[in-house]
């Protein structure tokens, strides 16, 4: 019991209660933990990510050897030009840099909006076509949690969850409109953006947004701006990261013993409405797959008997045969006829055995190949 | 064996010999009959019915197999033509396939290798197909001595292979609020492993001169989406690698051809595809895909960002819901198998609970056990014919336990998306169908 009240702490008081429905009704057995193993290779719980880092030593890392000769010197490729950097130093920041020279209004935006996005984003960003919903939430709606059917989702949008206004100008630079990304110019960077902004209900000092440039955009502070954790700018950035990977809680791991007998029972819930839309269907069977119709027609069944009975012999002439595709050798064979042929293909002629040695052949399958034969020679 | 015969019977012009040779043909026929007969007498009254596919000759046993080159490329079985990713619509926008993911079959894989046909698939903008001929990777930013790097010469660094695992962070995020799909496929097949080779990230920055004032590195990829993500630098320089290949040719245009970053254990989002660019300064990007996308909203209204490292998860692989035990007599004595993996360090144990989690008892790890990588592990089971409540769960080196719905939702709240590794549940039926449910206790009033 008392590792029990362990894990409960570790779980945080908000849901100590309702757990503790579940413990009571176990808390006379006796339950076994058992600890963590210790791992198979040396580590250091000194991760940034709350996990652990192995040392190279004496050739090798963990399970694999390394080669620990000096890299020094190995030395490729070329600085970038000028140009290049121009080219590709593109990101936008949240401090601005990287913002384009130009300006564009919210009107103007508009008009891009229903002839680019609303096909997907619907009219104003409201959704509704499947592809994600760019205005009308809320900050409110953000701690909304379905724990009971028919309750609201959050809802996620530019102006309720996006910290920066950077983020959405680049974004919409590089990889929108979704069909052929990197096709707006500066201008109408600005304007798309303006119009998303203005319909999020974003102001500038306290101002609805007409109209964005390179200037005003640095002023943008986005409503969901301290919406998130840990802090990452400034010089401390990292060092939040590692505080806040130190402590399990606070990204719902769990440390310590595990209980082994008697943890407890909880309730089971069966799934209520089945996805089963999935593609291809679902089966494990293991079967030929069935003829694709267009390939069918190119490979008929006498195409297809030849290449199992006759093209060891036919396919080249090194067996002495006449070799399917050899316009002259089968030119000079089908000077005695069809009838002739067939007659040879049936019975065998030369070092030819009856049928190719293919017994199981009919002789109008044998015929069907053999006019297969020829036809591909002409 | 037919013309040494023709033969036999031309040179013996004995007519006798021949006749006795019938009679002794004829005898020995006989006798088989006979023998045959006695041994069905003597049998058991349950004779076995004979197996067709013994008795008789078999079609591929009979006739000229496929010439060996007819793929120059190899191709699996045509009878293995079920085993295949998978989508669903309802994992994408308005089924678009362009920004959407494919699963894994994990019920069809053995080992911890997965097939590069069958990687699990995640694209923003559709799969880019990339001259490797034009690609060029530029590191720049906070260096001594910025590059341009063709493919070439990006090959020519010294590499390493590690075998490591991909996860979208989004993996079983549908079944936050409850089970929604039945099978192993959907509930955890946004994840691969395979074995990665490229070069470590270090090797590069440790010639060109990485200044001390860099803490961030922006991964930048060059398809539709222009794919980027924030990296701190301690990652980049513990084990971060630039990989041009998997499981020993190059990468699949679907897994980033011709090159994509590798950050070992953390999000595959963070192992951008495609890549075109890196750059390193001293404030983070918030790039769309850490902002808008995979930061996991918690219960306070207020979102995790940078959330890098998948933790601690298994599965039961065997039996699953595509693999159930309907096959199983009472008493028949079958392995338990599965995969654990995490991307904090490596698996140390593994459990696996047959009532739904009160109780426990401990699994063997088998086969390759490797950091922030696939690990099997396997459980001999005697199968009873009861209804069982089916789960695993697994502890790593760093001392992270999976940790139940209960426990994970506690803290992470529902509506978070990302990230969820709490343990999964296989309902075993008395008729042996295996389904997916969750054990876990909710708080909305019936």
């Amino acid at each position: 019991m008392i590792r029990l009240n362990n894990k409960l702490i570790a779980l945080g008081a908000s849901v100590i209660a309702s757990t503790l429905l579940t413990t009571s009704a176990f808390a006379a057995t006796e339950s076994k933990t058992e600890a963590a193993p210790a791992g198979i290779y040396k580590a250091t719980k000194d991760a940034l990510d709350g996990g652990v880092t192995y040392k190279r030593s004496n050739g090798s890392y963990t399970a694999y050897k390394v080669n620990e000769q000096s890299t020094k010197g190995v030395n490729f490729g070329r600085a970038p030009t000028p140009n290049e950097l121009k080219a590709w130093d593109v990101d936008i920041m949240p401090d601005g840099t990287g913002l384009p020279e130009g300006s564009g209004t919210a009107e103007e935006g508009s008009e891009l909006y229903d002839k680019d996005c609303a096909v997907c984003h619907g009219e104003f960003g409201a959704g509704g076509k499947g592809y994600p919903t760019l205005t009308g939430g809320t900050l409110e709606s953000l701690k909304n949690q379905r724990t009971c059917p028919g309750k609201d989702a959050p809802n996620r949008t530019i102006g309720s969850y996006w910290p920066q206004a950077s983020t959405l100008i680049w974004y919409i630079r590089d990889a929108m409109p979704y069909a052929h990304p990197k096709s707006y110019t500066p201008n109408q960077l600005y304007a798309m953006t303006a119009y998303l902004l203005a319909e999020n209900g974003v102001k500038i000092d306290g101002k609805d947004i007409t109209e964005l440039n390179k200037e005003n955009f640095k002023k943008i502070v986005m409503p969901n701006r301290n919406g998130f954790y840990p802090n990452i700018d400034g010089p401390k950035g990292v060092e939040n990261v590692r505080a806040f990977y130190k402590d399990p809680k606070n990204f719902g791991a769990v440390t310590g013993t595990r209980c082994m007998t008697n943890c407890g029972k909880e309730s089971v819930a069966k799934i209520a409405n089945e996805i089963t839309a999935v593609v291809p269907p679902y089966t494990t069977v293991r079967d030929l797959p069935k003829e694709d119709a267009s390939k069918g027609a190119a490979s008929s069944p006498a195409a297809k008997a030849y290449e199992k009975s006759c093209a060891v012999c036919h396919k080249t002439d090194s067996m002495g045969a006449p070799a399917v595709g050899a316009k002259a050798a089968w030119a000079k064979a089908m000077e005695k006829g069809m009838d002739k042929v067939n007659h040879n293909a049936i019975n065998g002629v030369g070092g030819m055995p009856p049928k190719g040695g293919a017994m199981n052949l009919s002789d109008d399958e044998v015929k069907d190949i053999v006019k297969y034969m020829v036809e591909s020679s002409k | 064996m037919s013309k040494i015969s023709e033969n036999n019977l031309e040179t013996t012009t004995n007519k006798a010999e021949q006749s006795s040779r019938r009679e002794f043909f004829k005898r020995t026929a006989a006798y088989s009959v006979s023998a045959i007969a006695a041994a069905n007498i003597l049998a058991p009254a349950k004779l076995l019915a004979d197996d067709e596919n013994i008795i008789h000759h078999t079609e591929w046993g009979t006739t000229l197999g496929d010439e060996l080159n007819k793929y120059p490329y190899g191709i699996p079985s045509a009878y293995e033509h079920n085993v295949v990713r998978r989508t669903s619509a309802l994992l994408s926008s308005a089924g678009d396939m362009h920004a959407a993911v494919s699963m894994t079959p994990l019920h069809e894989l053995e080992g911890i290798i997965t097939p590069n046909g069958l990687h699990f698939t995640r694209t923003h903008n559709g799969v880019a197909h990339i001259d490797p001929n034009k690609f060029r990777l530029m590191i720049h930013g906070l260096v001594e001595k910025p590059i341009v790097l063709t493919l070439e010469q990006l090959k020519k660094y010294p590499a390493e292979s590690r075998l490591l695992f991909l996860e979208c962070p989004a993996n079983g995020a549908a079944e936050w609020k409850g089970p929604q799909f039945n099978s192993l496929q959907f509930v955890k097949g946004m994840m691969s492993n395979a074995e990665w080779t490229g070069v470590r990230l270090k090797t590069i920055l440790d010639e060109i001169g990485l200044k001390p004032t860099a803490k961030w590195m922006l991964a930048e990829g060059s398809d539709g989406s222009e794919m980027s993500r924030t990296i701190p630098i301690e990652k980049v320089l513990d084990d971060a690698m630039i990989v041009w290949a998997q499981n020993g040719e190059a990468l699949r245009p679907e897994q980033g051809y011709p090159v994509r970053l590798m950050l070992p254990g953390w999000e595959a989002n963070l192992c951008v595809k495609y890549l075109k660019r890196l750059e390193f300064g001293t404030e983070p990007w918030y790039c769309k895909e850490e902002t808008s996308k995979y930061t996991a909203l918690m219960p306070s209204g207020k979102a995790i960002q940078h959330f890098y490292p998948l933790e601690v998860n298994s599965i039961i692989t065997n039996p699953c819901p595509e693999k159930p035990w309907s096959d199983l007599k009472k008493g028949d004595l079958v392995e338990v198998e599965g995969i654990a993996w995490s991307g904090h360090g490596t698996i140390t144990a593994v459990d696996i609970s047959f009532d739904g989690g009160d109780n426990y008892v401990k699994a063997s790890l088998k086969g390759l056990v490797l950091p922030k990588s696939w690990t099997r592990f396997s459980y001999m089971y005697k199968y009873e014919g009861k209804p069982l409540l089916m789960q695993s769960r697994a502890v790593d080196d760093a001392g992270y336990v999976q940790p139940s719905i209960t426990q994970e939702k506690a803290i992470m709240g529902l509506e978070g998306v990302y990230h969820r590794n709490s343990i999964c549940t296989w309902e075993v039926r008395q008729d042996g169908s295996v389904h997916n449910v969750q054990v876990r206790t909710d708080n909305c009033p019936k």
